[in-house]
């Protein structure tokens, strides 16, 4: 009877157990990452190429600067490919969309109020935007689409992101664009954009000292680094977040292709290029294309400055010729070296802007210094660059000068020259001091001005020129 | 001459007893339905002072030259049974033997009591924070105070004298299960076990207890000895719409069998796919298995075992704005996936307890009772670890309306931002699971940057102890222990779920400084790449051995009764790395053992009642005792390293309390007047600030350590009930006190965003070199849990045709929020260049620190059942509808500590969309049933 009694609890337990064991597990199907395919017919479809016209069209014919879609933008859709990705953190909070997998012909930013989003918007990720309500303008110089709100283009918050972006199953295999530095344009910026035969420029990405991508004490929200073209004499900017995860890695010492996005720097003043992550730079070649330029290996740092000029003393060039400088154009045009002033500063000063002179040598170069007093020389002075559209200055030394550059032996000094700023001037900068210990006797320090008017016309200040040893 | 003297003695001692005159009552008490024996039956006589209890046997003796004469009336009195008034006739010099006395079970008053340990296990399980003190309230006690306290203010977070559950001991054969951690008893370890642990001794606050010292809040024992359960089964199926939706559960015992044998088993289950709160899962499966052997009269030994896993979905407190967007069911932690609420944070915890008792008679009046009890397994919440992204969490601040009206004169872009953000709020407000795995699916790496976390604790704790309790003589019983305890907790975290990525990178990939190692979490293993299952982020042990032992002598006469009781104790900590974490390199900072922490404490304590006359009692109670910092309190930021608290000390606590009892046929009443101080308490909390001076930024992730505080609970509770008709009961019952912070202890912050130079590869780890401790005015400031008022009137019905329904009026006030402490330290009034604000005004910094108040409320909860008897049989249903006027309340609140500089609170005060970070608050739920059905036999 006992018996009985408790296996039909038993039973009961077990079998009201079964009834009610359907509290979700923790196993749970994961989601595989597919979008459905949109089919949105080609009516409803705005190009970003239609995009840019009607925006130009807009400041042309109205003078504004953004322009919003109105409620006939209603099921209408702005197509793009991805060619952005936030996930190494270089980019935050946009996204950027070009009209075609390959040979694009216009591209613009979409600034979204998420993070991350290469979750939903991944590389190559085909998707439409309904444009009604929305308003593109421009946004740190670039195309950008977005809320317009006190005149500038503001975020597209989460909630309507869910609600007008919507994502296709395409992903199309983005195929970069190969671009000169010197074929850098407004309508080429929000390109995914391949820049081959380049290097970072050896005074920051070689020594004993290289540079990171944006981890320096100086980088603010950006690092921005030079790169050199090997084919061309030109060089632009590569700009990488201080948010980036790669921020702290040196930069890559080899020559080789870039694939990146073309944009402008946050101010909006020049051209900068810009990487997903560092699987875009293959720069592996080791030969790099520096110039065989002249060092010296000795200690150098020497206290006191035994020669200097701030050219102050006179206020025209031609004084200083008579002094023992140099002055020549070797192709005799116009383009010459001369003497600027601007709050009551002296400086010498050049540029091939509006000569109409296609090819330009012009060289500057210093009276005799003597070097056998001294040991630890070090040479440094003060550079301005304004109007930057390529880099046109190098520095030389010679010891045996007599008068003519032409026939004289000179050394090219490794000296950076940056090609910013675009437009406006860049302010004095002191250069990295050069080694020049091992030279003695007389040496001339010359600065050759090679520029191409209208492509090559960047306009350079030189200033106190110091050469100290002890 | 030596038989003279014998004779004289006899002749003298005979005429001695022949002038006192003693009276004798005796008999034998038994269960009406099984015969057995019924011990701890209290047996009094009406209207007197005599009193006493049945022993083992269930054999009563009262004596004495002042017993009443003539007429009388003898209460038999014992929960669960229906109490038995005998008239008796008492006269001089005789003995007054009654033979066996029937005592019928009282079957709704056992069902009353399951049903109290359910409905209390069902709140019992609420996050840290939450939880309040309830030890002692499992059980259904003759107190209507204590009553009241369990049944109907339980449903809020009220705190009978304002104490913690971590101010009470819970004892399970005698064993300790307060956790070294946090010093507070782990329900969810016992739950579901109800029918199992209706054997219960409580003593309340630190009166006389048979087995422990004890402490504030009072000590409970559940016994769970195979012998100790009365022959026979149960099954029950409950339905609810609180915590679990539903219980199932069954139970037989076998009782003492001929041979000396006795078992008893129990298996339940309780379940929910959410319960009252949006997404909170409830599964939970309990096991319970008792075996004993009585090997004679001396010889005892008992086997007992539980195993209750459970999994639990947690939900949080939340702000105003978010309360008024949604409703008091919202809770941010799920995310809908694959069809179903997926909650990010769930807790899981499984700790079996093996224990062995031997119950020793040593001889009539000693006994010792000497237990073993082993305890391991695991507790894991999980939470979503998010990387270097957005928190995917729907109320996320920035989320919110008020995060786009937060600056001065929103433009209309920002109305528009608004209202989207509320809409979308509105219309769904859960975590995106599908986003979540698209980035993990999507990432180039194959790196997850988002995984489901969880923080894992894995303790094997040893306890031995013995317990002795001997009868000097009738009077004098002396009572001790000694305890020993070794715990070995392990803490890590791990992945449970790569959310579709395929491995974690456990280092920081965004470290840029100049030194490496900070990328580390362990610079054993740098660089490492972690899979589900791995262990990653943090991983130490805590070691603590407790060694402890108390003596106590209980003194009975017959106008008063009274005690005094010892304890000494010897603790000690120590943490060991396993981790070597980057931050703290350097020598066994974070890698190896931390110092050795020892603590040794003592506790004194007395009492006594006096029966001024059997209707008039005086019970007082006092108590001075020192307590070991918990392990949780020990050590500054012990997932990082092995930094000890600085100055770190030992609680000293101090109580008294005075009642009087009244007590007649038809009124009984308590009243009590309390006191407790604490001095030279810590707490450590852990947030993220903007106020964290010395970090880059002056933003961290920060552990607070406040030291030195000082708290006053006072106060007076009542109790009163009147049998007004012998089917109809009043009652009523108050508590009315004041919890109050009255000093202003000392405040320093610790992390490892405190490195003040970046270049020397040293961090500080805390701000004490950098500023020092301190002053936090935290004086007259409310010490938050629950209503400092409580107050109920209610009426029970009992039908003489086995129904009962009973209905209660509960009011609460002066709740109060938890304030931030940080908020109230010398850094309030600090701008960031460590000096005044310049626009600082006294006045309105005063307003700003106020402490909230939460409103007051009503609850009217209904209760009743019915038993049936078919056959060998008993059916029946117990019920209980909660708050039945759907009153909405807030049962606490806290304050967040992110931004808690008087600037940042002057703009959270005037934000057009209201606070970004205000106030958040737990809130009661509305009107909730719960209706248990069973069977017995």
């Amino acid at each position: 009877m006992k018996q009985f009694k408790f296996s039909t609890l038993f039973l009961l337990l077990v079998t009201a157990v079964s009834f009610v064991s359907c509290v979700q597990d923790d196993e749970y199907n994961a989601p595989n990452g597919d979008a459905t395919e949109l089919n949105i017919p080609t009516t409803d479809i705005v190009t970003i190429d239609a995009l840019r016209s009607a925006w130009e069209q807009e400041v042309a014919t109205n003078g504004n600067q953004t322009l919003t879609f109105g409620e006939e933008f209603a099921g209408k859709y702005l197509e793009g490919y991805v060619i952005s990705s936030d996930e190494t953190g270089n980019f935050f909070e946009e996204i950027i969309l070009q009209d075609q997998p390959s040979n694009p012909t216009a591209g613009v930013k979409v600034l979204i109020n998420v993070n991350p989003l290469f979750g939903r918007y991944d590389f190559g990720r085909r998707i439409y935007i309904e444009l009604k309500g929305l308003s593109v303008g421009l946004d740190s110089g670039v195309l950008t689409l977005g809320y317009e709100s006190g005149g500038s283009i503001e975020q597209i918050s989460e909630t309507k992101m869910d609600e007008i972006i919507l994502r296709d199953a395409t992903v199309a295999e983005i195929v970069p664009m190969p671009i000169n530095i010197s074929d850098f344009s407004d309508d080429k910026t929000n390109l995914f954009v391949r820049l081959t035969d380049v290097q970072f420029t050896r005074s920051q990405a070689l020594g004993s000292d290289p540079l990171t991508y944006a981890a320096e004490a100086s980088d603010e929200f950006d690092g921005e680094r030079i790169l050199e073209s090997c084919s061309e004499a030109n060089s632009t900017i590569f700009s990488t977040s201080t948010f980036a995860d790669f921020k702290a890695q040196e930069l890559a010492t080899g020559r080789g292709t870039i694939d990146a996005i073309l944009t402008y720097d946050f101010f909006g003043e020049y051209f900068i290029v810009t990487v997903n992550s560092l699987d875009d730079l293959q720069l592996d070649d080791a030969n790099r294309c520096d110039p065989d330029t002249f060092s010296c290996d000795g200690p150098s740092g020497g206290g006191s400055v035994f020669w200097s000029q701030n050219f102050e003393q006179f206020n025209s060039i031609e004084q200083y010729v008579s002094a023992g400088w140099t002055n020549v154009n070797v192709n005799s045009g116009p383009t010459q070296w001369v003497i600027g002033n601007f709050n009551n500063n002296n400086y010498a000063q050049v540029s091939g802007f509006s000569s109409g002179e296609n090819t330009i040598e012009s060289w500057l170069v210093t009276p005799a210094i003597n070097m056998d007093g001294t040991t630890m020389e070090e040479l440094s002075f003060d550079l301005e660059v304004a109007f930057a559209n390529g880099v046109g200055l190098s520095v030389l030394v010679s010891t045996d000068f007599t008068g003519d550059v032409t026939t004289a032996t000179w050394s090219p000094l490794d000296v950076a020259i940056p090609n910013v700023p675009a437009s406006g001037f860049g302010g004095f900068n002191t250069v990295d001091p050069i080694n020049v210990s091992c030279v003695d006797g007389d040496m001339y320090v010359a600065f050759r001005y090679q520029g191409s008017d209208p492509n090559l016309t960047t306009r350079y200040h030189i200033d106190n020129i110091e050469v100290t040893g002890n | 001459m030596r038989q003279y003297m014998l004779t004289f003695l006899a002749s003298v001692l005979g005429l001695f007893s022949m002038f006192s005159q003693e009276a004798t009552i005796k008999g034998k008490v038994v269960d009406a339905n099984s015969s057995e024996a019924i011990p701890r039956v209290e047996v009094h006589i009406v209207n007197s002072v005599f009193s006493t209890e049945t022993n083992g046997e269930g054999i009563f003796s009262l004596s004495g030259s002042t017993v009443p004469e003539g007429e009388q009336i003898l209460v038999l009195n014992k929960a669960d049974y229906v109490v038995q008034r005998i008239p008796i006739t008492i006269q001089k010099g005789q003995t007054n033997d009654l033979g066996q006395i029937l005592l019928q079970l009282d079957l709704s008053a056992v069902e009353t009591q399951i049903g109290v340990i359910s409905l209390s296990d069902n709140e019992l399980n609420e996050d840290e924070g939450t939880s309040y003190n309830i030890s002692g309230l499992l059980q259904a006690s003759n107190d209507t105070f204590l009553d009241a306290a369990s049944f109907d203010f339980s449903a809020t977070f009220f705190r009978p004298r304002g104490l913690d559950s971590e101010n009470g001991k819970v004892l399970i054969n005698g064993i300790e299960m307060n956790k070294q951690f946090n010093g507070r008893p782990q329900w969810a370890n016992w739950g579901g076990l109800n029918d199992a642990q209706r054997n219960q001794d409580f003593s309340m606050g630190l009166k006389a207890n048979d087995y422990t010292f004890g402490d504030l809040a009072g000590t409970t024992n559940i016994i769970m000895r195979a012998s100790q359960y009365r022959k026979g089964g149960r099954v029950s199926y409950a339905m609810a719409n609180r915590s679990y939706t539903g219980r199932v559960m069954g139970s037989y015992n076998s009782g003492l069998t001929q041979d000396g044998w006795a078992y008893s088993v129990l298996a339940s289950r309780r379940f929910a796919e959410e319960g009252y709160q949006d997404g909170t899962l409830y599964d939970a499966n309990s096991f319970f298995a008792s075996v004993e052997k009585k090997m004679n009269d001396a010889h005892s030994l008992n086997f007992t075992a539980f195993y209750t896993p459970n999994r639990r979905g947690r939900s949080t407190a939340i702000t105003q704005e978010v309360r008024d967007l949604k409703d008091i069911k919202y809770n941010p932690n799920w995310g809908y996936q694959d069809g179903e609420k997926r909650n990010s944070r769930e807790r899981k915890i499984e700790e079996p307890v093996v224990m062995l008792n031997h119950f020793w008679n040593i001889n009539e009046k000693t006994t010792l009772n000497t237990n073993i009890a082993y305890q391991f397994g695991s507790i894991g919440d999980s939470r979503l670890d998010n990387g270097g992204n957005r928190n995917p969490f729907g109320n996320y601040y920035q989320r919110l309306p008020s995060y786009f009206l937060r600056f001065p004169s929103p433009t209309a872009y920002d109305y528009q931002l608004a209202y989207e953000a509320e809409q979308e709020f509105i219309n769904d407000g859960q975590i995106n699971w599908n986003d979540i795995y698209l980035a993990n699916l999507n990432a180039a790496t194959g790196y997850s940057s988002y995984v489901l976390q969880e923080d894992r604790v894995e303790d094997t704790q040893l306890t031995l102890n013995s317990i002795l309790s001997t009868a000097l003589n009738d009077h004098v019983t002396l009572n001790g222990n000694i305890n020993y305890r070794s715990l070995t907790s392990k803490n890590f975290a791990t992945i449970l779920d790569l959310l579709g990525g395929t491995a974690y990178e456990d280092f920081d990939r965004f470290y840029a400084g100049p030194t490496p190692s900070f990328a580390q979490s362990d610079v054993q293993n740098p660089n490492r790449i972690v899979q589900e299952g791995d262990t990653y982020k943090y991983n130490y042990e805590l070691g603590a051995t407790v060694l402890s032992g108390f003596a106590q002598a209980q003194f009975k006469y017959s106008a008063v009764d009274f005690y005094l009781g010892a304890s000494a104790s010897n603790t000690s900590y120590q943490r060991t790395g396993i981790y070597q974490n980057g931050y703290f390199a350097e020598g066994n900072r974070s890698l190896g053992d931390s110092e050795e922490l020892t603590f040794t404490n003592f506790g004194a304590k007395g009492g006594f009642t006096y029966k001024v006359t059997g209707r008039h009692l005086i019970d007082f109670n006092a108590g001075y005792l020192t307590k070991a910092p918990t392990l949780r309190n020990s050590f500054a930021n012990a997932r990082q390293n092995n930094d000890v608290v600085d100055g770190l000390t030992e609680e000293k606590v101090q109580s008294v309390d005075l009642s009087y009892i009244y007590r007649s046929p038809i009124v009984k009443g308590r009243i009590t007047g309390y006191y407790a101080g604490f001095q030279d308490a810590t707490e450590i909390g852990f947030f993220f600030t903007q106020n964290a001076f010395g970090t880059e930024d002056n933003s961290a992730f920060v552990q607070e350590i406040v030291q030195g505080i000082e708290k006053r609970n006072m106060g007076v509770e009542v109790g009163i009930e009147a049998q007004v008709l012998p089917t109809f009961l009043l009652k009523g019952a108050a508590s009315i006190g004041q919890n109050l912070y009255t000093n202003n202890p000392s405040i320093y912050l610790s992390g490892d965003d405190y490195d003040y130079d970046k270049e020397d590869g040293f961090v500080e780890g805390n701000d004490l070199a950098a500023r020092g401790k301190r002053t936090v005015f935290l004086e007259n400031y409310h010490v938050a849990g629950g209503p400092e008022l409580a107050a109920q009137v209610g009426f029970e019905y009992r039908d003489p045709d086995f129904w009962w329904v009973g209905v209660t009026t509960n009011y609460f006030s002066n709740a109060y929020v938890d304030v931030s402490t940080l908020r109230r330290s010398e850094d309030f009034a600090l701008d960031t260049d460590n000096q005044i604000f310049a626009d600082y005004d006294e006045a309105v910094a005063k307003e700003l620190l106020k402490q909230e108040q939460l409103p007051d409320y009503f609850l009217v909860n209904v209760v009743g059942g019915k038993s049936w008897k078919i056959k060998q049989y008993y059916v029946g249903f117990f019920a209980t509808i909660n708050n039945v006027l759907n009153q909405e309340y807030k049962t606490g609140g806290f304050e967040d500590s992110r931004r808690s500089n008087y600037q940042q609170q002057l703009e959270e005060n005037s934000n057009t969309g209201g606070p970004l970070f205000g106030n958040r608050y737990f809130f009661g739920n509305g009107t909730t049933y719960y209706l248990n059905l069973y069977v017995r036999f």
